[in-house]
């Protein structure tokens, strides 16, 4: 019986060193190893959804969202709306939830129009943020984008400072957007308490488009003939403005302020028909965009034990990306090495 | 030397049946199950090695398909680029073309539909022969004109077919969206003439790496290794991260278009199972460990190793198990055996199987009964023919005819007038009929005594005043039960071995008395008595009267005069023998002598009634346990 024992034992003791040796390698084998921690699957998907996808803009909103992906492990897709038309966006979101993506990033045509379709995406367990222009009555998690009040705010001490504290000055904008909304506000109330001697005479809809807002500008210059300054709250619209101004010779009588940094504005900087232009943070926008949504998805932001009863948002709900002033002095760092 | 032993130790006949039977059952239960199981493990191995390395390729061969759609799509784009009014009018005339804002306008939504529905582009860029140039993201670094670039040279010397760059390294290009050239693969294609066959100019599509990545690194593979996509100067378009840097053979890239090879990198051995697309003559890579398997082979093996190791553990319990069940009984059976053979004949093999070795010891038990039976049968046998031995003797001693005879001589005698006669033959007759007794073997003490009492008178007429007696039969009943002449004999040899053998007259005492519960009749003469030899040699005859032997009465080895003994023992032992048979080993005779002064012979005899003698029955045990 003893011997008998002896020999299972023997033999139970080299199946468990087999097993042993087995898993052992089993965790060590393979030529990758899969870290854990910030590191998602090629099969998630995350999608930037926007309106005027091609503008260029937004590239630099993709690359950080892209260079956010590579960094993760993770990969996304672009949509948008081609056109600036509100049925549009709502139409590619609702698309694109259907599709149920692993989170997706929304730049609203309209601060309210897209709240339905966002709060359905969120109540599906899809995460959602805003990026660049909020849609503050919706169920996304956080905004990430300039502080477009701020913007204005800076807009309008620029305009002053080249104006001479006093003149007529319009506004080229796109009134149905939130964030230009704000810009305009900004801008506005800075000029009404700060500087009174200065008069905004109009707030023009410039569409977003470059040769609306070239109109519109040309307009304006003809309506107000010694017309000081335009404040464009978008880069296409800059471009149509600076061009009417050139068309008009009135470069050095009209100061431009644009926004963004695309390569028309830039040149425009450098040229001197824009007087400066607000670079915005915009591949923050993306990247950090991602990064929270990625943060969601894994639920890694765990703020309290029950954050969801409790109603403490996981994520910073606003996220400043900041504004720049660029001026023919600093706009050589702007292009692209 | 080392041999033999071990030739020895092989010799299967010669182990107990327990190893023969647990070797057996090791041999019969592990050796298989091992075969199956190394047979088993080498086929599927080889089958599921096939099946991943096919269903690699095949994954590889998708990858390059959607490589291929990629490419495809941006040739497609170029074309679509090429056909645009617009764009020729640029090619041909520059940046002169465009009188209104619109045109340029219109152009440049053109080429932004392409980026914005291709996400994977990441900027389009149309160079006219000229060195002008149009697009949306790029442009130039210097000043130095775009148609020296090489890949521009390159795309002119393709002559308008489609043409992939790779990783773009050294160009006059910058894109404004901050794309590194390891971030991007540039595609090109000359925009020629139809007439002049010209390059009018090139339009060049930066491809976002990570569109090849996401396919690439999509793919999940049988075993665990990576994908890889080298160029045909065997440039690396796309590695995962942490890939292993290793030397591509140049044989591989312009080889055969699918295949495998192997390679060194960083200590390990690595497999490479490539396959390489003709649209774009990029090669996919998948490279693994070579001690890899799939996993599907280490779960096998593992469940395999399982496998056998449990049948081997059963197999040993039940070998022995097994085993055990049929050497015990076996076993036990032989140790039962040794110890009945060693004498204890009373022992039987237990147990109630139904097998073989059941049968086997009820077989052996019913032999044990058979020579039992057989053993008592030649006890009842020789008993038998001891007392039919007997009751011939004792027929012979008394015939009816004599008896009657002697009753005739009788009263003819006392008809004669011949008293002394007729005395003698009526003692005679008495002794006959007494004798006889109808055939009883008890009779009353009266009638023994009777019996002795004629025998002496008989002896008396012969030996007148030499032979003198008295019987005292005391206070014992007269119908006390006794076996029948037991007293004649004695008496008799006290006449001719004592009292005739003396000087002078003898005397014979005949007393019948109890002591202990038991008749004891005692025969004293005062005759020559026996030598201690005869003596010695009488009670040793006493005590084993049967072993003496029958008629011949010589045994014991003692020198005793066989005529002498002949006569003497045979009676006593015919009166011990019956005594005993009778009533077993603790009655019978017993001598003692003196010699010159007489002997004294003691007869111890149970009180007995009716119902007392057949409580005796037979007593044969006492034959045969001496």
């Amino acid at each position: 019986m003893k011997k008998l024992l002896l020999l299972y034992v023997v033999l139970i003791a080299t199946l468990l060193g087999y097993l042993y040796m087995a898993f052992v390698r089993d965790d060590s084998g393979g030529l990758m190893s899969e870290t854990t921690g910030l590191q998602g699957e090629t099969d998630e998907k995350y999608v930037m959804v926007n309106f005027l996808a091609g503008i260029d803009y937004w590239k630099n909103v993709l690359k950080g969202f892209e260079d956010a992906a590579g960094a993760l492990g993770v990969s996304v897709e672009y949509r948008g709306s081609m056109q600036y038309d509100v049925q549009e966006e709502v139409m590619v979101l609702e698309q694109v939830i259907a599709r149920k993506p692993a989170g997706i990033a929304v730049s609203a045509i309209d601060s309210e129009a897209l709240n339905a379709a966002i709060d359905k995406a969120v109540e599906a367990g899809i995460p959602v943020v805003m990026f660049d222009s909020d849609a503050p009555g919706s169920k996304a998690y956080s905004f990430l984008g300039t502080n477009n009040y701020n913007a204005g705010v800076t807009a309008a001490r620029k305009m002053a400072e080249l104006a001479g504290e006093a003149g007529k000055v319009v506004v080229i904008t796109l009134p149905n957007q939130l964030n230009h909304q704000e810009r305009t506000q900004g801008f506005e109330d800075t000029l009404r308490r700060e500087f009174p001697a200065m008069e905004l005479v109009s707030i023009e809809d410039g569409k977003g488009d470059q040769l609306v807002s070239e109109r519109k500008a040309s307009d304006m210059l003809e309506q107000y003939p010694d017309l000081k300054g335009i404040f464009v709250t978008e880069a296409n619209g800059g471009v149509g403005a600076g061009n009417a101004v050139l068309r008009e010779g009135k470069v050095g009588q009209v100061n431009i302020i644009s926004f963004d940094t695309d390569k028309g504005t830039l040149d425009m900087v450098k040229s001197g028909t824009i007087a400066a232009t607000l670079a915005q943070g915009t591949w923050n926008m993306g990247y950090w965009s991602l990064m929270h949504l990625f943060h969601l998805r894994h639920e890694l932001t765990v703020p309290m034990s029950d954050w969801r009863s409790s109603g403490v948002p996981p994520l910073p709900e606003y996220v400043d990306t900041g504004i720049t002033v660029v001026t023919p002095a600093n706009v050589d760092y702007f292009y692209a090495k | 030397m080392i041999f033999r032993t071990v030739q020895k130790w092989f010799q299967l006949n010669n182990w107990t049946i327990r190893y023969k039977l647990i070797f057996h059952f090791l041999l019969v239960s592990i050796l298989p199950s091992l075969c199956l199981g190394l047979l088993t493990a080498w086929t599927v191995s080889g089958v599921i090695e096939k099946q991943v390395n096919e269903q690699t390729m095949q994954l590889i061969g998708n990858v390059n398909k959607s490589l291929n759609s990629y490419a495809g799509n941006i040739q497609n784009i170029s074309y679509f680029i090429s056909m645009n009014p617009d764009v020729q009018l640029f090619l041909e005339r520059g940046h002169e073309a465009f009188e209104e804002t619109e045109d340029q306008y219109r152009m440049s939504r053109f080429l932004q539909g392409f980026t914005t529905l291709y996400s994977e582009i990441a900027g389009i860029l149309v160079v006219g022969a000229d060195g002008q140039y149009f697009s949306n993201e790029m442009y130039a670094r210097t000043s130095r004109s775009l148609t020296e670039d090489e890949w521009y040279k390159e795309a002119v010397r393709a002559k308008g077919i489609f043409q992939i760059i790779g990783h773009p390294a050294n160009r006059n290009v910058t894109t404004h969206t901050h794309y590194k050239e390891s971030e991007v693969v540039s595609v090109v294609r000359a925009i020629l003439d139809p007439d002049t066959q010209q390059a009018k100019g090139v339009v060049l599509i930066d491809l976002k790496l990570r569109a090849i990545a996401e396919t690439v690194r999509d793919v999940r593979l049988g075993k665990t290794g990576y994908l890889m996509v080298v160029s045909e100067e065997g440039e690396r378009i796309y590695a995962p991260r942490n890939a292993a840097l290793f030397d591509i053979p140049a044989s591989i890239l312009a080889g055969p278009s699918a295949g495998t090879f192997q390679a060194e990198a960083g200590g390990t051995e690595l497999q490479m199972i490539y396959q390489r697309s003709p649209f774009t003559n990029w090669t996919t890579i998948g490279v693994f460990d070579v001690r890899d398997s799939a996993q599907e082979i280490r779960d096998i093996n593992l469940y395999l190793v399982v496998f056998v190791f449990v049948v081997c553990m059963l197999g040993i319990a039940a070998s022995y198990y097994l085993s055990h069940s049929i050497s015990r009984p076996i076993t036990q059976l032989s140790s039962h055996m040794r110890k009945i053979e060693e004498g204890n004949m009373n022992l039987r093999i237990p147990g109630e199987r139904q097998d073989e070795v059941g049968l086997l010891g009820r077989s052996f038990n019913a032999m044990l009964q058979q020579i039992g039976r057989l053993l008592s049968q030649v006890r009842e046998e020789q008993r038998l023919k001891r007392e039919a031995e007997l009751r011939s003797l004792q027929a012979h001693i008394q015939p009816h005819f004599l008896y009657n005879t002697l009753d005739t001589i009788q009263w003819l005698a006392r008809k004669d007038g011949a008293k002394e006669a007729a005395e003698m033959v009526e003692a005679l007759s008495k002794l006959f009929r007494i004798g006889l007794s109808k055939g009883q073997e008890t009779i009353p003490l009266a009638d023994e005594l009777e019996h002795i009492r004629s025998y002496l008178k008989i002896q008396k007429t012969r030996y007148k005043d030499k032979l003198n007696y008295e019987i005292e039969a005391g206070a014992i009943r007269g119908d006390t039960l006794v076996l029948k002449l037991i007293l004649q004999p004695v008496v008799e040899n006290a006449i001719y071995h004592g009292i005739k053998e003396r000087r002078g007259p003898g005397h014979i005492a005949i007393r019948v008395s109890e002591r202990d519960g038991v008749l004891e009749f005692t025969v004293e003469d005062d005759g020559v008595g026996m030598s201690e030899e005869r003596l010695a040699a009488l009670r040793g005859t006493l005590e084993s009267p049967m072993a003496s032997g029958g008629e011949t009465g010589a045994g014991g080895g003692l020198p005793v005069s066989p005529a002498a003994s002949a006569g003497s023992s045979y009676g006593l032992r015919n009166v011990q023998e019956r005594i005993r048979l009778t009533f077993g080993e603790s009655y019978g005779i017993s001598v003692e002598s003196k010699e010159k002064q007489g002997t004294r012979v003691t007869i111890r005899h149970p009180i007995i009634d009716e119902k007392g003698l057949k409580a005796y029955g037979t007593h044969v045990e006492s034959f045969d346990s001496r």
